[in-house]
């Protein structure tokens, strides 16, 4: 490798005990996609990296290339993670974004956009607790995935009404002949409307009610779908 | 990948389950320990099963114990009203260190991860509710890890134990985020024990 020392930005989406003292960082990085890096020395409480390489964690790296595993260099913040960390809502939010993108991303691909994607959400997280910010992100994450939800007529024959259910494997809502999948209400069709349809903020702003809990429960649905597998943060905390 | 003969291997994979040993180092130990003398071995396969045989969990509060209760329960001169959470029991070794604190312990045996799937119910959360009331509980000290899983973890607890009406303190912020409690000298751990904040509301 000729140039194995590279600077970027990334955000850690999670982190695993390496040995006595270390850690695995595993990063969404703005330009090399996602990396596994080893952070050395990084759980001795006087750490040159500190608080700087948690999960959330928003930083500028300097990193040597390896072959598997990167080393972390050096680590300093972009974001401060405090906001996160001080509320069990944003950063049981934050962690379910992180847990997603995780599954979403591909090693050494660069996904700029995907990392944008994820800056903003997660400083969204910080600010606001509302019902939809994950579902929000996580059908925000499949239209940018190429899998954006039909959501104006039926995926089976094209009516354009009723549409009474939705259907992750058809890709969309479906009329009440075709009808396959889960029931879909007027009213969380109008809101998953609003998410994907540039009316992101109107939707940010509902209160917790019956509606949201199936926006959500339909976008955990799609997304586990997509990715093949079940997201834990949302199985832990789905019964609290 | 039996790469060795048999025992060799099966040796290796044991090890290699351990936390904190990887592939490499597991082989390391391996070929170290069939380097050294039989009577080396003998010792440490007697240390292993005799400390496995004896060595228990207290009842109360999920220290190592090698008797019902764990010697810092047996003490009656420790303050039984005043509760120290913490994730393993090697943390209240760093915590008893500091001579700051007199009162009781509860051992998670873990931290919420919601990551890897980890919840509260894979850890001793209900068995610390369930001392609250008899042991006449009246400050829970929320010494978790100061990373994110510890304080998912103190940030659940606290909101769980808020209907028991009892005093919720964190240690203070002092400690250097992102390590391990276990590394945390003293000094440091004393001082924030002291500047513990509280969470109740
Ligand atoms: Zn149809
Ligand atoms: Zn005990």
């Amino acid at each position: 490798m000729t140039n194995p020392l590279y600077r970027d930005t990334a955000v850690v989406l999670r982190t695993y005990k390496l040995g006595e003292a270390d850690r695995i960082v595993v990063l969404l990085t703005e330009h090399h996609g996602k990396v596994r890096a080893v952070a050395k020395g990084v759980r001795k409480t006087m750490s040159k990296f500190g608080a700087r390489l948690e999960p959330l964690s928003h930083v500028r790296l300097l990193m040597y290339q390896g072959r598997e595993l990167d080393i972390v260099s050096q680590a300093e913040s972009v974001d401060t993670l405090a906001p996160l960390v001080s509320d069990l809502d944003h950063l049981t939010n934050g962690l379910a974004l992180v847990e997603a993108v995780d599954q979403m991303a591909l090693d050494r691909e660069p996904a700029p956009h995907l990392y944008r994607m994820l800056v903003g959400a997660l400083r969204t997280v910080a600010e606001r607790s509302g019902p939809l910010v994950v579902p929000a992100f996580y059908w925000k994450l499949l239209a940018s995935e190429g899998v954006r939800p039909e959501l104006d007529e039926c995926v089976r024959c094209g009516a354009e009404d009723p549409l009474v259910a939705f259907d992750v494997a058809e890709g969309g809502v479906l009329c009440r002949s075709c009808r396959s999948g889960a029931s879909l209400s007027p009213d969380a069709l109008a809101v998953m409307r609003m998410i994907l349809g540039g009316r992101l903020n109107e939707a940010l702003d509902l209160p917790a009610s019956p509606i949201t809990h199936e926006v959500a429960a339909h976008a955990n649905r799609a997304l586990e779908h997509h990715l093949e597998r079940r997201l834990r943060t949302v199985a832990m905390f789905e019964s609290h | 990948m039996a790469a060795y003969t048999t025992p060799v291997q099966v040796l290796i994979d044991e090890l290699g389950r351990l936390p904190g040993i990887g592939p490499k180092s597991a082989q390391r130990i391996a070929f170290h320990l069939l380097k050294v003398p039989a009577d080396d071995v003998a010792r440490l396969a007697h240390a292993l099963t005799e400390a496995k045989a004896k060595v228990r969990f207290c009842a109360r509060c999920w220290n190592i114990a090698d008797d019902e209760l764990c010697p810092i329960c047996a003490d009656e001169r420790r303050d039984p009203t005043t509760v120290c959470v913490v994730e393993e029991a090697r943390d209240i070794v760093a915590i008893e260190r500091t001579g700051e604190f007199r009162g009781r312990y509860h051992v998670l045996l873990g931290a919420m991860s919601p990551l890897e799937g980890i919840g509260p119910e894979q850890l001793k959360v209900k068995e610390l509710f369930a001392r609250i009331e008899p042991e006449g509980i009246t400050e829970v000290i929320l010494c978790t890890n100061p990373n994110t899983e510890g304080e998912v973890t103190a940030m659940y607890l606290a909101r769980m134990l808020q209907p028991f009406g009892v005093r919720i303190t964190r240690i203070a912020s002092g400690l250097p985020v992102g390590g391990d409690l276990e590394y945390a000298d003293e000094l440091t751990l004393g001082r924030a024990l002291e500047g513990r904040r509280d969470l109740s509301a």
